[in-house]
């Protein structure tokens, strides 16, 4: 039987891509903390200049890195939950060709000075186009798993999947205005409306609910007790697309916008506490007295230390929405800070914890080496905590400092320990990816074979 | 297909429809689109230049936006809608490692963004601005025309001060050394020509004014006050020689006002920019005397004075004399309205 149509091929291959791309999209984020530091040390190589260099890194971090291996999760629990086989491996391995094709070609442009110049929606319209298709593609391939499916009850973890599918296919297209192909813009302030639907639904709708999904999928098997609410499942579901939806123009809030939008952002920013109280709540509430089964797997205790990235992004979020927060955190490193957190904390750490805890099921082998997954947790956890820290405080220099006065110019000086911090910090993420992306290959192919 | 499914699928689509509908197209269809008394259309030029700006993403850096709280840093105008009227798409980025460039339009000469392109830290030491020389010159200058049309009608008008300035600036350098000296004192202010430094230069306001000056000066005026840093083959006129202000020295005396002044408004038309937004007073006379101390070998600064010395002064102050010579109003008649 030829590899694609393998049972969990596609899980794999998606899985596998993103490990490369964490090694890929870390290095880019390398060269561009390196740019903060020592801005002559790339001197004049046009392909590794910040601006450049930083479009590739959100990139590949966000779709190449996070996504896909969200997605690879998804490939593997969606049947399971729904005690069913996938519809179809080849669509499966078409849409992982698709997409990191999509990334590798957008990725590429952006570093030879191809951009549409607007933040997490750079990538040039063939890139888009072969993103969306893997969408559709994605989208067909778990609707039609779910429709074809023997268990009558559709378990919390598939809703957010085959949510996170479908209203991306809708929201990539619209977000990135894929019918002016050369500009990928609307016109004028308009543009920016569109821009922060799209990155913030990219995030609210793509990576939130997969690893939602992975989360309650994990949750209870590994704590070995029953869910404790089906009903706050749905109830998150629905609340976190009501809400989610509504606020990307919490990005504009001092720009010349309508003020009712504004208000509709900020007011469904802090309602967005909801649907994140329901996830932590109930997946809190299932591990209850069950805490140590978490701190023995090395992949939940990715999966419990994501759920407290979860809780303090969504906590910090709705804060700095509001205006008056804004007016220190807005346009400087803080919100850099939390982009980190909400991105490698919350979501890169359940799309490792899935990884590790579904590896061994599509590969038959256990993983190579538990030491090294839990080197890799120590070192990405320390590293993005240090980030958080150096990038808040570096912010709120800024902030303050503007608000007094000060122009741009004058604060530079001032961060620099800052930015040396955030270089430093970066290292231990890097080598927590390679690390990462040796364990996955040597499970492949020298990991200890599982008795059937 | 089970209920639940369709649910699922079909219900939150619609979700996301009426959501798209509500926060994305309402406003669409509701925001005025229509150009700001400021908008203008760009060239050819600048248009190119925008797409080079786009394509480094130079958004990642610079803002085009100013808000309402940017008081501090030259909110003169808040940015409205119609500002970005037409433009594909919209850069008002997301973060400001380095300035906001909504109005930057005119804030600086052509030949101060050449230099600065070529490497940002020949003009601005502390930039952590990448180099862009590799561009080549061209492109440099369809970025540099399509910065300095940033703010529209406003860039505009601040340009022509730019370009009837650079006119004299240029036909006083050509003039010679001298000649370019007495041009540069006749365009400050008279009050400002007899005017010692008003800062005490003590061996601290002299180390702080080095910091400043490392900080602000040195790429185009040099370690050695000779105007000939790094940035100044780029430049047209080149920067001031300091050195040569010993032989100019108002009343034989005087050179601290003139400093000031030229420091705090800069010399439009030149390479040299204002600096009254990055520094304070106190910074400005600090500069001005490390300048008068190390490259022009002077201090006027304890000349006497009628002025009451600031408290801090102490023994430091310049000799202050007992009768103040009258005013030129007398009290009681006010001046001119």
């Amino acid at each position: 039987m030829p590899f694609w149509r393998r049972k969990d091929s596609a899980a794999l291959v998606f899985l596998v891509s993103g490990a490369v791309w964490m090694v890929v999209g870390t290095f880019a984020g390398l060269a561009s903390a390196i740019h903060l530091v020592a801005p002559d040390f790339f001197a004049n190589i046009a392909w590794l200049q910040f601006g450049r260099v930083r479009a590739a890194h959100t990139g590949s971090v966000l779709l190449g890195f996070v996504t896909a291996m969200l997605i690879g999760g998804a490939f593997y629990i969606l049947p399971r939950v729904l005690g069913t086989k996938l519809y179809s491996e080849p669509m499966g391995n078409l849409a992982a060709l698709f997409f990191n094709a999509g990334v590798l070609i957008g990725d590429v442009a952006l570093l030879g000075g191809l951009s549409q110049g607007r933040e997490y929606a750079e990538y040039i319209w063939p890139a888009d186009v072969l993103i969306v298709i893997a969408f559709l593609l994605l989208s067909i391939n778990f609707i039609t798993t779910i429709i074809r499916r023997e268990e009558p009850l559709l378990y919390v973890s598939a809703w957010y999947f085959v949510g996170a599918i479908i209203w991306t296919s809708v929201v990539y297209p619209v977000g990135n205005v894929m019918w002016h192909p050369d500009t990928g813009s609307q016109s004028g302030i308009i543009d920016a409306i569109f821009l922060w639907f799209y990155g913030h639904n990219i995030l609210g709708l793509l990576v939130t609910p997969l690893a939602v999904g992975i989360g309650y999928y994990m949750v209870p098997r590994i704590a070995r007790a029953p869910l404790y609410s089906q009903m706050l499942g749905i109830i998150g579901f629905w609340t976190l697309l009501a809400f989610y939806t509504h606020i990307g123009a919490h990005h504009l809030i001092q720009a010349p916008i309508p003020t009712w939008l504004k208000t509709v952002s900020v007011i469904d920013s802090f309602a967005m506490m909801l649907p994140v109280a329901t996830v932590l709540i109930n997946w809190w509430y299932t591990a209850r007295g069950r805490f140590s089964k978490f701190l023995v797997n090395p992949a939940a205790k990715f999966l419990l230390v994501g759920s407290i990235w979860y809780a303090i992004t969504c906590v910090q979020g709705p804060v700095h929405s509001l205006a008056s927060v804004q007016r220190v955190t807005h346009f400087n490193n803080w919100v850099v800070g939390h982009s980190h957190i909400a991105v490698l904390g919350f979501t890169g750490f359940i799309a490792l914890a899935g990884m590790y805890y579904v590896l061994p099921g599509i590969t038959g082998r256990r993983i190579y080496s538990e030491k090294l997954v839990n080197v890799q947790y120590w070192l990405v956890l320390v590293g993005l905590i240090g980030f958080f820290v150096v990038l808040s405080a570096a912010g709120l220099i800024q902030g303050q400092a503007w608000l007094n006065g000060a122009t741009v110019y004058r604060v530079i000086p001032e961060l620099k320990a800052y930015m040396v911090l955030r270089l430093v910090s970066g290292l231990p993420i890097i080598a927590g990816a390679i690390i990462g992306l040796y364990n996955v290959i040597m499970t492949l192919f020298r990991g200890e074979l599982i008795e059937s | 297909m089970r209920k639940s499914d369709s649910i699922i699928i079909i219900g939150s689509l619609m979700v996301v429809f009426a959501a798209t509908l509500a926060v994305v197209y309402w406003p669409v269809f509701t925001i005025p689109n229509r150009p700001s008394d400021l908008w203008r259309p760009l060239t050819d030029l600048e248009e190119r230049g925008r797409r080079l700006y786009i394509a480094n993403g130079c958004t990642n850096c610079h803002s085009q936006y100013i808000r309402p709280q940017d008081w501090g840093i030259g909110a003169e105008r808040i940015s409205q809608a119609g500002d970005y009227y037409n433009q594909r798409p919209h850069l008002l980025g997301s973060e400001r490692t380095g300035p906001d460039l909504a109005q930057e339009g005119g804030e600086h000469s052509d030949d101060w963004h050449i230099a600065h392109f070529i490497n940002p830290r020949f003009t601005s030491p502390r930039s952590l601005m990448p180099r862009f020389a590799y561009e080549g010159m061209d492109n440099i200058k369809a970025l540099v025309a399509y910065v300095q049309s940033l703010g529209g009608d406003d860039a505009d008008a601040r340009m022509e001060i730019q370009r009837r300035f650079h006119k004299e600036a240029v036909a006083a350098y050509e003039r010679g050394p001298d000649e370019n000296v007495k041009w540069l004192h006749s365009r400050v202010p008279k009050t400002w020509r007899a005017m010692p430094s008003e800062s005490p230069a003590t061996e601290a306001s002299v180390a702080r004014g080095e910091k400043i000056y490392q900080d602000f000066c040195i790429g185009c005026h040099g370690p050695v006050g000779d105007g000939n840093g790094p940035a100044a083959e780029h430049l047209y006129p080149p920067p001031l020689n300091f050195t040569i202000l010993r032989r100019h020295l108002v009343d034989g005396k005087y050179i601290g006002g003139i400093l000031y002044y030229q420091i705090m408004n800069g010399i439009t038309g030149t390479a040299m920019p204002y600096f009254k937004k990055h520094l304070e007073s106190a910074k400005i006379w600090d500069v001005g005397n490390y300048i008068m101390v190390n490259f022009i070998n002077w201090r006027d600064d304890q000349l006497p004075t009628e002025g009451i010395p600031a408290s801090y002064e102490g023994k430091e102050a310049a000799p202050v004399s007992e009768q103040p010579q009258p005013g030129p109003t007398e009290p009681g008649r006010g001046g001119a309205r």
